[in-house]
């Protein structure tokens, strides 16, 4: 079937009155489990998968992926107004989201969100829809080597995090990297720094470490200020309420680079979406003329990893729809829920079942204006949580993390981590340590070790391998080049001094 | 005071052989949403439910972490609690072995019934030159270590087959360890490594559209799905086909009475026509044992897994 008919076969069925229901039940619950920081896609699907064998398979799969792609959207709200991430592919929004509420411009950064969120998802279904196949066979050629150089070019983004102090910056990746060492080796099946709690054995959840970083930290930190409670600012007036066109123009190179990167991220099954926000926030950081004031609240620094999220979940589609392979615990479910119904997901899926194919990429067209339409009013509802005095706020805030922990785990254990770990956020914002490298380290580090044991597993030993390959060679002198970009930009400051004194 | 003691035992007896859950089952397992044991759990509440082999409904309750550990400790701090059950899988045998964190293993808690063995298949893909099996052993011979197979931890199957085929043949490949499935069936079909030892339902589809392609199975017999494909001991390699197992457990302190009154269930759920459907959809194995059988199994495995864990080089603890 060629695409413009699938196309219109797949509108055909997704414009059905039940199945246009089933889309918005999606999305409208995909939101609001993006709101709650700790229940995610992945438990809300296996909730509703008894009810999906009552429906219609075509109907079930617009649903559960309109839950899947509409968190991605939900999760910003909590990043920018709390600092409380509602997903660990939103842990990145915070550093300029929450900025910009506190400026009083929570209002414009959820609605970039938004409208990033929906340019980047539009994307990802084009891609999913145009170049499926081919790019399937890329994500089959990328192996260890190649994920290993993904994540040093991630983890080379740590110069673009780090505050005054490089030296603090890397310290503070170097905790995130041993945080990600905890847990049963894989490779020996022998527990490192587990300390005899049978809890830390599979490691550390990376949403208790971003949550206790982020939320509480902040909490504490502001508390000792014992300042006036102040009101944050929240503007009057629904245009101020919204971004500008100035705005906009702001973000168009976020709102491309996050859509492409998120998709090609996506389709790797060894990625994530967590990764996906992390690099195109640093690219977009990497060539932004100002540079220098990222994480103090600037736009694009909001909409780069929001896009990027959102291309993810179309990314992730193509291995799942075009191979059969997961790559990640929503796709698994997803690809439980087809057995489920009957389905065989793999290669001769889309050729069997063209049907369920384009009407599920037309429904996630459909489903991203709906999401849109639906967020973009809730922005002024949300930003108003700000006019909250900060002695409710502030419980609110260290509530709201908290049944985000355990709803995610159900482990009183994991409440002491988010206690300890907002101790740490506090600790590291006294002693001006940036978090943000250190979450880098936390993502990175697991699969960056693995990627590396493997591929010299693959080699017997030799570390050729990681440099001999083409797409790992390339990767890994990007990375290079990012490490570089102080040097580069200490370099042009010194030109510029020595211009300015020469014209004196 | 024998008579007191034997009308006292009677009296229990009667009481609890009218055990009856009472209140929605609690079924704890210990992997997240989508991981095998929760899919089969949530599978079998369905049937469970649907054939109306229990008064009350059953929820299935996620207590991920430590590969069983985690989960295997909640059950026992539900001692004695009648409305609690666990699913269990070999890991929770396995992962004792070699991590001195897990504080409760299966022996702590009640043995209730094995339910199913899941066989698996030794694949390659479809353009390597192995034809069969002995071709990729002797392949392994003649560049010693040079091939590779993907797959989970050290303990898991995958690599206990490994284990067993190496030291029955004197061949040696390596084994990389991947934490996740589609990674390791990626990591076949990019061509990275030569081998892997992968779930039948989890094949079928990469073997229809010509991409994989099956040298041997490991279980007794040959599956009804793969009717061409050898067993490992038709093949000339006679080691144990060793299943992956799933089970069910209950807290300790759960007297014998309810123990029978779950065996009964289960043993009624194994013999309708949607658990039928479900191993053929699956192509798992019927592996229902009861309790006693069971703690036989346990040893069995225990002490079978324990040699070929040293025998890989990994440090046990227990």
């Amino acid at each position: 079937m060629d695409i413009a008919a699938g196309l219109l076969h797949g509108f055909a069925l997704a414009l059905q009155p039940l199945n246009l229901l089933w889309c918005f039940v999606g999305v409208l619950l995909g939101t609001i489990v993006g709101i709650m920081p700790g229940l995610g896609p992945p438990a809300t699907i296996a909730m509703l998968l008894p009810l999906t064998a009552l429906m219609n398979p075509a109907g079930a799969i617009i649903m559960l992926a309109g839950i899947y792609y509409g968190a991605k959207y939900g999760g910003s709200t909590t990043s920018i107004l709390l600092n409380v991430p509602g997903e660990s592919a939103s842990v990145v929004t915070c550093l300029d989201g929450y900025a910009m509420a506190r400026k009083g411009r929570a209002g414009p950064a959820l609605g970039i969100a938004a409208i990033a969120s929906f340019i980047a998802g539009t994307v990802g279904v084009l891609g999913l829809m145009l170049v499926a196949p081919p790019l399937a066979k890329l994500a089959l050629a990328f192996s260890s080597p190649e994920y290993f150089a993904l994540m040093s070019l991630g983890l080379a983004m740590v110069v673009l995090l780090a505050g005054k102090s490089m030296v603090k910056a890397l310290l503070a990746m170097l905790v995130g990297l041993w945080i990600a060492g905890i847990g049963t080796d894989v490779f020996t099946s022998q527990s490192r720094f587990t300390f005899g709690h049978m809890e830390l054995l599979s490691g550390i959840d990376f949403v208790v470490v971003a949550i206790g970083i982020f939320a509480l930290g902040e909490v504490l930190a502001n508390m000792e200020a014992r300042e006036e409670p102040q009101v944050l600012p929240v503007p009057k007036g629904l245009r101020n309420l919204l971004p500008t066109m100035q705005d906009l123009r702001d973000c168009r190179f976020a709102f491309a680079q996050g859509s492409v990167l998120g998709f090609l991220v996506g389709v790797l099954p060894g990625a994530g979406s967590t990764i996906a926000s992390f690099i195109s926030y640093g690219v977009e950081k990497a060539f932004s003329k100002r540079r220098d004031q990222f994480g103090t609240g600037v736009i694009e620094g909001v909409a780069a990893p929001e896009g990027a999220n959102n291309s993810e979940t179309g990314g992730a589609l193509v291995p799942l729809l075009t191979l059969g392979i997961p790559g990640s615990g929503t796709t698994a479910i997803l690809l439980a829920a087809l057995v489920l119904w009957g389905f065989k997901p793999g290669p001769l899926f889309i050729a069997e079942n063209p049907g369920m194919f384009w009407g599920l990429v037309a429904s996630m067209y459909i489903g991203n204006v709906m999401l849109l339409v639906l967020n973009l009013p809730l922005v002024p509802l949300f930003a108003q949580v700000l006019r909250t005095p900060v002695y409710v706020l502030y419980p609110l805030i260290v509530g709201i993390s908290i049944v985000g922990v355990y709803a995610g785990s159900g482990s009183l254990f994991d409440l002491y981590l988010l206690a300890g770990f907002g101790l740490l956020g506090y600790l590291m914002r006294k002693l001006d340590y940036p978090s943000a490298p250190l979450i880098l380290g936390l993502v990175l580090g697991g699969a960056m070790e693995r990627a590396l044991r493997q591929s010299l597993m693959m080699s017997e030993g030799h570390l050729s391998i990681l440099v001999s390959r083409p797409i790992s060679a390339v990767m890994l002198a990007l990375a290079l080049v990012v490490l570089c970009i102080p040097l580069f930009s200490r370099f042009n400051t010194w030109r510029l001094r020595a211009m300015e004194q020469e014209e004196s | 005071m024998k008579l007191a003691l034997a009308f006292l035992a009677v009296l229990v007896s009667s009481s609890a052989l009218a055990f009856k859950p009472t209140r929605t089952i609690e079924v704890v397992v210990h992997t997240g949403p989508g991981g095998g044991s929760d899919i089969l759990a949530r599978a079998v509440a369905g049937m469970i439910e649907k054939e109306k082999l229990l008064p009350v409904r059953m929820q299935v309750v996620n207590k991920t972490g430590g590969g069983g550990a985690v989960a295997a400790a909640y059950l026992a701090e539900k001692a004695g609690d009648e409305n609690t059950i666990g699913f269990f899988t070999g890991v929770w045998l396995t992962g004792p072995l070699t991590s001195p964190e897990y504080k409760v293993t299966l022996r702590d808690l009640t043995p209730v019934a094995r339910l199913v063995l899941e066989p698996a298949l030794i694949a390659v893909k479809a353009d390597a030159p192995f034809k069969t099996m002995a071709d990729f052993i002797n392949a392994a011979k003649q560049n010693p270590g040079q091939l590779k197979q993907s797959g989970g931890s050290p303990t898991s199957r995958d690599n206990v087959v490994r284990q067993l085929l190496q030291k029955h043949t004197g061949a040696r490949w390596a084994y990389i360890s991947f934490p996740g499935g589609g990674e390791r069936i990626a990591a076949l079909l990019g061509g990275h490594v030569n081998m892997m030892v992968i779930e039948p339902a989890e094949a079928g589809e990469h073997i229809r559209a010509g991409n994989m392609r099956v040298l041997a199975q490991v279980s007794d017999s040959r599956l009804p799905g793969f009717p061409g494909v050898p067993t490992l001991k038709e093949a000339g390699f006679d080691i144990p086909a060793v299943p992956q197992v799933r089970g069910v457990v209950a807290p300790p302190k759960i007297p014998a009475e309810n123990v029978a009154y779950w065996e009964d269930v289960l043993l009624k759920l194994t013999k309708t026509a949607s658990w039928k459907k479900f191993l053929a959809d699956n192509q798992f194995e019927d592996g229902y044992q009861n309790a006693q059988d069971l703690t036989k199994f346990y040893d069995e495995f225990t002490a079978r897994m324990r040699e070929i864990l040293k025998e890989a080089g990994l440090k046990l603890v227990r």
